[in-house]
C-alpha cells in the first residue's frame, strides 16, 4: 500500500515535472529561459508601457485611471501594471539591478516613495532619466510635494498622491463628551490632552492611536511645527527644544490614555482602527480607506488640521510616492508624454484624478485638477463633509522642513527612544543615544 | 595480469565514486563558497553598490565599525538569548515527548506523533502572522489570562521587551519542538527493547534508564539537532522579522534581521557592512558547531 | 486471559499522566492552527477582535482570494509554487542522494576530508550570499526562472549527510553480488540503492518539498515578475498594503498550508522510517 501510494507520487511528480520542462510552463514564468530574465521593455510596442506600483486598494486604481485617460490621445496605448507586495520590493528592484548593473529587470516607470528617491538617484545615478523636458507646468504642484522629486536641480518624478496629514474624529463621541470638531481646531496638545482623558473616561475609546514601531507621530509634529529632525545635514535630536517638548506631550498622552501606541502597522490598523479602538485617527490622508473599512460608523466622523505646541492650526504631510522613468526605458517620449498627460496637469488630469479619487481615494496635489467638481463632492462616510477640498486646501499649508536620505533611520531612532523614555529612562540620554546612533549610520563619527 | 585488471577494476569504482558526488560538490562550491568568498571581498569594500571602493583609511574599517555599533551588539545578545534559552528547553522537551511516545503499551501514538509535528507543516509566514494575532492586545491568549484570573487588564505582549522575547521563544518552541522530537523518536526506535529489559531486571528506575541508556545512546542525535539548532537560531530571521519586526525598540532583533536591514531596509544599502556581519556570524556558527562535534563525539 | 486484561489496564492506568500531557502537548500543537481555519471564515473586523468561532464568510473570503491579484491569481501562484517545488525536489533528492551514496560507500580519506568542508556550507548565512548570489543568477540571465528559484537549493549539505546517514544502512553484499553479476557503478545505484532507499526518499522529499514550498527570502528577490510569484510571495502581498483583510489573508494562509500538510500526511510513515535511518 505504502509502496504504491509512494510511486504514484515519484511518477506523478516526475509526470508533472517533464509535462511542464516541455509544456505549459513555458508559457508562463518560464519562457525561454534566457529572454524571461527581462521585464522586456524592447519587446514592448510604441504604444505600451510598465510600471511597478503597489498597493491595489490605492496607487494601482490611480494607474488604471491614467492608462484609460490616455486613451483618448492614443487609443491603442496599454500600461502594464505589475504589482509589487509592497513599497520596498520596489526600492529592492532598484538596489538589485543597481548592484549588477543590469538594469534591464526594471520597469519603463516605477512608483517610488518621495523619502527614499533622493538617495537613490545619488547611488544609482545610471538608473533613472530624468523628465526636466516634459511637457509639465510645474508651478502646479504642492512645493513641499516637489521638493521630493527634485534632485540636483533637475526633474526626476511626478507627483501621483498627496500626504497631507488629517485628524479625522468621531463626532458623536465628542458630542457625547461636548465637544464638536471646531473645539478640536486650533489646540494646544495639552488641550487635546485633557479633551482625551475625558473621552477616555467617558467611552472607554482613545483618542488617538499610533503604530509604536514606525512612529510617525513625532515626525509629523515636528513638521507641523516648521522644525526638521535634521540640521545642516546632521540630526538634531539633542539641542532641539521642539522635539524634546513633543516627546514629552507623546509620553504625557499616553501614559494618560489618550494615546495608544500599537505595536506595529497592522496592530495600528486592524486593531486600533478597524477594531473601534479610538475616537481619532491622524495620518497621511491615505489613512482614509482604513477608517472607511467599519461600516457601522459611517457619518460619525469628520476631519480637521492637527494640534500644535501653540495652539495655531498644525499641517504636515506623511508619505507619499511619485512615479519616475527608469534607464531601462526604450520609449522615453512616451513615457513622459503619458505622465504629463495624466498625473502631470496636462488635458487627461481631470480624468486622471477625478477616477483616482474614486476608485483609490489618491488625492492630487495637482492644484488645478484638484478644482474639480468631485472634490466638491461632500462625503457620506463624513458626515457630507467635503473633505477632499479640505485636504487639498490643507496640503498647500504644509511647511518644507529639511529632508535626508536618513529620514527613515531617524524616525525609527526616535521611537526607540520614545519607547524607552516612558519606560523610564532619562529623555536627555535617550536622545544623545538615539542621535549618536543615527550619526552612525550616516558615517559622521 | 590478472592483477592489472583488478587495479583498473578498483580504479574505475574510486572514479565512479567521485563521480557520484562531483554534481552535489561543484553545485555547493557555486552557490555557496564562492558567493561567499565574493561577501568577504564586499566586506572590504564600502559605498553603493552600484560602485563599491576599498574601505579606508583601514581595510578593515566595517570589522572595526562593529565593535562601536552598539544595535548591532543588541542584536547579538538578542540571538544568543534565544539560543541559551530556547534550544535547551526546545530539546529537552523533545526527548521527553520522544520517550513518552515510544512507550509501547500507549495508545494513539501515531495520532499524537501527528499532531506534535503538524506544526512544522506551517510555513514561516504564516505561522508568524497565527501568533501575532494570537497574543495581540486584544487578542486570545489576553481574554484566556484574564478569564482564568491570572491577569487583571490586557497586556501588550509583543509591545513590551521583556514579553516580546518570551513569545518569541514560546512561537519557535511551538514551530521547532515537534521537528526535533521526530530525530530522538527515530532514534530511540533503533535501541533494542531488550536493553530496557535488562535494565528493568537490573533494577533500574524510569529516571536511570533515561540518563544511564537513552542519553548515551542517543549521543549522536543530540549532537545533530543541537548543531541544527545552533545554526537555525544563530541565523535566525523570519520571527523577528514577522512577528516583531525587531521592536520595541529594537529590543528583540536578530543577527540576521539587522544584517538584512543594512542591505535592504529604510532604503540605506550597505552591502560592504552587511557582508563584514554576516561574515561575523559565519564564523560564530562554524566554532560552536566545531566545539558541539568535539564534545558530542566520543565514537572511534 | 482475564490476568491479562486487568494486567493491561493497570499498565494504561499507569499511563493516565502521560495521556494527559500528551493531550494537553497535542492541544497547544494543533489549537493555533484550528484558529487559521476559523479565521478564514470570518471578516475583517472579527478576526482583530480574537473571534474563535467558525463564521459565515468563508464563501465571500475564497471569492475575494480566487479574485486577488492582478499579475497571477490564487491558482498561477498554486501551480508556481508547487511546479518549483516538485522539481526542486526531485533534482535535489537526485544529487544529494548521489553524493551522499558516494560519499558513504566510496568513502576513503579525502572523501571524508571534502565531505567535512561541505558541512560548512551550512554554516554560510543566506543573507550573506544574497547579493552575490542575485549578480551571478542576473548574469546568467536567469532571473524569473524556475533555475534561478531552485539553484541555490538543489544541492544541501543537510540533504547529503542525511543521504550518508542513512547509506550506512545499506548492504554492501548486494553491491559485491551486483557488480559479479556485471552491473555498471551507475546501474548499481538506479537498479539497487534507489529501491533499498526509498523510505529515505520519502524522509528527505518531505523535508525538501516542505522548504521550497516555504522559500520567501530568495524567490522574493530572484522571482521579480508577477507571473512567477509564489504562494508565500502572494500571502506577503495579502498582509502589506495600507489596509489588510485578515479573514481574506488567513484563507490565503490556509491555503498556503494545505499541500505541505498533504505531503506530510501521505508520506509521514516513510517520513518516520527515512529519519530512523538517518539517526542510527
Amino acid at each position: 500500500m505504502k509502496r504504491k501510494a509512494l510511486s504514484i507520487l515519484l511518477v506523478s511528480a516526475m509526470a508533472l515535472g517533464m509535462f511542464a520542462g516541455c509544456g505549459s510552463s513555458e508559457k508562463k514564468a518560464d519562457s525561454g529561459k534566457k529572454e524571461a530574465a527581462k521585464v522586456d521593455t524592447s519587446a514592448e510596442d510604441e504604444h505600451t508601457l510598465s510600471v511597478f506600483a503597489w498597493d491595489e486598494n490605492f496607487n494601482i486604481p490611480a494607474l488604471e485611471a491614467a492608462a484609460e485617460a490616455y486613451k483618448a490621445k492614443d487609443p491603442d496605448f496599454k500600461l502594464n501594471i505589475s504589482t509589487q507586495s509592497q513599497s520596498s520590493d520596489v526600492e529592492d528592484a532598484v538596489t538589485l539591478a543597481g548592484s549588477s548593473g543590469d538594469y534591464s529587470t526594471l520597469p519603463d516607470i516605477v512608483l517610488f516613495q518621495d523619502h527614499f528617491i533622493n538617495r537613490y538617484v545619488n547611488d544609482y545615478p545610471d538608473a533613472w532619466q530624468d523628465i526636466n523636458d516634459a511637457n509639465i507646468n510645474w508651478d502646479d504642484f504642492g512645493s513641499e510635494k516637489l521638493s521630493y522629486s527634485t534632485i540636483n536641480d533637475k526633474h526626476y518624478g511626478v507627483p501621483v498622491d498627496n500626504g497631507t496629514v488629517i485628524f479625522a474624529y468621531r463626532t458623536d463621541i465628542l458630542k457625547e463628551c461636548g465637544y464638536t470638531i471646531d473645539d478640536m481646531t486650533g489646540i494646544t496638545w495639552d488641550q487635546f490632552d485633557k479633551i482625551g482623558k475625558e473621552v477616555y473616561e467617558k467611552t472607554g475609546k482613545y483618542l488617538l492611536s499610533m503604530d509604536g514601531n514606525g512612529n510617525d507621530l513625532p515626525y509629523m509634529m515636528l513638521q507641523a511645527e516648521g522644525v526638521s529632525q535634521f540640521k545642516d545635514g546632521k540630526p538634531n535630536f539633542v539641542d532641539n527644544k521642539t522635539m524634546a517638548d513633543i516627546i514629552n506631550v507623546i509620553v504625557k498622552l499616553k501614559q494618560d490614555n489618550v494615546l495608544y501606541l500599537a505595536n506595529d502597522w497592522s496592530d495600528y490598523t486592524d486593531q486600533t482602527i478597524v477594531g473601534d479602538m479610538v475616537a481619532g485617527v491622524m495620518n497621511g490622508n491615505w489613512i482614509i480607506p482604513t477608517i472607511k473599512q467599519v461600516k457601522d460608523n459611517s457619518g460619525k466622523w469628520a476631519i480637521t488640521s492637527i494640534p500644535t505646541l501653540t495652539g495655531k492650526e498644525g499641517f504636515a504631510s506623511n508619505g507619499g510616492s511619485s512615479l519616475y522613468v527608469t534607464a531601462n526605458c526604450k520609449n522615453t517620449d512616451l513615457a513622459k508624454d503619458f505622465l504629463a498627460y495624466t498625473f502631470g496637469g496636462g488635458e487627461g488630469s481631470k480624468d486622471t484624478y477625478d477616477n483616482a479619487l474614486k476608485n483609490g481615494g489618491v488625492i492630487t496635489t495637482c492644484i488645478s485638477a484638484g478644482q474639480s467638481d468631485v472634490y466638491k463632492e461632500g462625503v457620506d462616510y463624513f458626515g457630507g463633509q467635503p473633505i477632499y477640498q479640505k485636504i487639498v486646501e490643507m496640503g498647500a499649508n504644509v511647511p518644507t522642513v529639511e529632508q535626508s536620505d536618513y529620514h527613515y533611520t531617524a524616525r525609527e531612532q526616535i521611537a526607540a527612544a520614545i519607547h524607552n523614555i516612558d519606560g523610564g529612562a532619562k529623555a536627555k540620554d535617550e536622545l544623545k543615544n538615539a542621535q549618536d546612533q543615527v550619526n552612525f549610520a550616516m558615517g559622521n563619527e | 595480469m590478472n592483477k592489472n585488471k583488478y587495479k583498473s577494476v578498483q580504479g574505475k569504482q574510486k572514479a565512479a565514486g567521485w563521480m557520484f558526488l562531483a554534481p552535489a560538490t561543484i553545485l555547493i562550491f557555486v552557490m555557496s563558497f564562492y558567493p561567499m568568498i565574493r561577501a568577504f571581498i564586499m566586506s572590504l569594500q564600502t559605498g553603493s553598490s552600484a560602485n563599491m571602493t576599498w574601505a579606508t583609511p583601514n581595510i578593515f574599517n566595517n570589522y572595526t565599525r562593529m565593535f562601536k555599533d552598539n544595535l548591532f551588539k543588541g542584536s547579538l545578545v538578542n540571538t544568543y538569548l534565544y539560543l541559551i534559552i530556547q534550544v535547551p528547553i526546545m530539546l529537552i522537551l523533545a526527548i521527553l515527548l520522544a520517550q513518552l511516545l515510544n512507550n509501547k503499551d500507549l495508545k494513539f501514538k501515531g495520532l499524537f506523533r501527528t499532531m506534535v509535528f503538524l506544526p512544522c507543516a506551517t510555513s514561516l509566514v504564516s505561522y508568524a502572522l497565527i501568533f501575532k494575532s494570537l497574543f495581540a492586545t486584544q487578542g486570545l491568549v489576553n481574554d484566556v489570562l484574564q478569564k482564568i484570573g491570572i491577569t487583571h487588564s490586557n497586556i501588550n505582549f509583543l509591545g513590551t521587551t521583556a514579553t516580546a522575547k518570551i513569545v518569541i521563544i514560546i512561537a519557535l518552541l511551538w514551530r521547532w519542538t515537534g521537528y526535533n522530537m521526530v530525530f530522538y523518536l527515530a532514534g530511540l526506535q533503533n535501541i533494542e527493547y531488550s536493553v530496557y529489559e535488562a535494565a528493568k531486571i537490573d533494577g533500574a528506575n524510569g529516571w536511570k534508564t533515561f540518563w544511564g541508556i537513552t542519553v548515551p545512546l542517543l549521543r549522536p542525535t543530540i549532537v545533530m539537532t543541537f548543531i541544527m539548532s545552533i545554526n537555525g537560531t544563530l541565523q535566525l530571521f523570519d520571527e523577528s522579522v514577522n512577528l516583531t519586526k525587531g521592536g520595541p525598540a529594537n529590543s528583540t532583533i536578530t543577527m540576521s534581521h539587522y544584517i538584512f536591514n543594512n542591505s535592504f531596509g529604510n532604503g540605506v544599502a550597505n552591502f560592504g557592512y552587511a557582508s563584514a556581519m554576516s561574515f561575523v556570524v559565519f564564523i560564530m556558527v562554524a566554532i560552536l558547531a566545531f566545539i558541539n562535534l568535539k564534545v558530542g563525539d566520543t565514537r572511534d | 486471559m482475564i490476568k491479562k486484561k486487568v494486567n493491561s489496564s493497570a499498565i494504561q492506568r499507569r499511563l493516565i499522566p502521560t495521556y494527559i500531557f500528551l493531550i494537553i502537548v497535542s492541544f497547544i500543537s494543533v489549537f493555533p492552527l484550528y484558529w487559521m481555519i476559523t479565521a478564514a471564515t470570518n471578516d475583517t473586523v472579527d478576526v482583530a477582535k480574537g473571534k474563535i468561532w467558525f463564521g459565515t464568510h468563508a464563501a465571500e473570503n475564497f471569492q475575494k482570494l480566487l479574485n486577488y491579484g492582478r499579475g497571477i491569481n490564487l491558482g498561477g501562484a498554486m501551480w508556481n509554487s508547487f511546479f518549483y517545488a516538485v522539481l526542486q525536489t526531485i533534482l535535489c533528492l537526485f544529487i544529494c542522494s548521489l553524493a551522499g551514496y558516494g560519499f558513504e560507500l566510496y568513502h576513503d580519506k579525502y572523501k571524508d576530508r571534502l565531505f567535512g568542508i561541505l558541512l560548512l556550507a551550512m554554516m554560510v548565512p543566506q543573507v550573506a550570499t544574497m547579493i552575490p548570489l542575485f549578480k551571478m543568477i542576473s548574469g546568467m540571465k536567469l532571473l524569473n526562472t524556475s533555475i534561478a528559484f531552485i539553484l541555490p537549493a538543489i544541492s544541501t549539505p543537510f540533504m547529503i549527510m542525511m543521504f550518508r546517514q542513512n547509506s550506512r544502512n545499506f548492504p554492501v553484499d548486494i553491491m559485491e553480488a551486483a557488480r559479479i553479476d556485471g552491473l555498471s557503478e551507475v546501474m548499481i545505484f538506479f537498479k539497487m540503492y534507489m529501491p533499498v532507499m526509498k523510505s529515505t526518499y520519502a524522509a528527505a522529499a518531505v523535508i525538501c518539498f516542505m522548504n521550497a514550498w516555504n522559500a520567501y527570502l530568495w524567490p522574493k528577490v530572484v522571482m521579480n515578475k508577477p507571473e512567477a510569484q509564489t504562494m508565500p510571495m502572494l500571502i506577503a502581498d495579502l498582509s502589506s498594503g495600507y489596509t489588510v483583510d485578515y479573514g481574506l489573508l488567513m484563507m490565503g494562509v490556509l491555503f498556503c498550508s494545505i499541500p505541505t500538510m498533504i505531503v506530510f500526511f501521505v508520506l509521514q510513515k516513510q517520513f518516520a522510517e527515512g529519519i530512523t535511518g538517518s539517526v542510527k
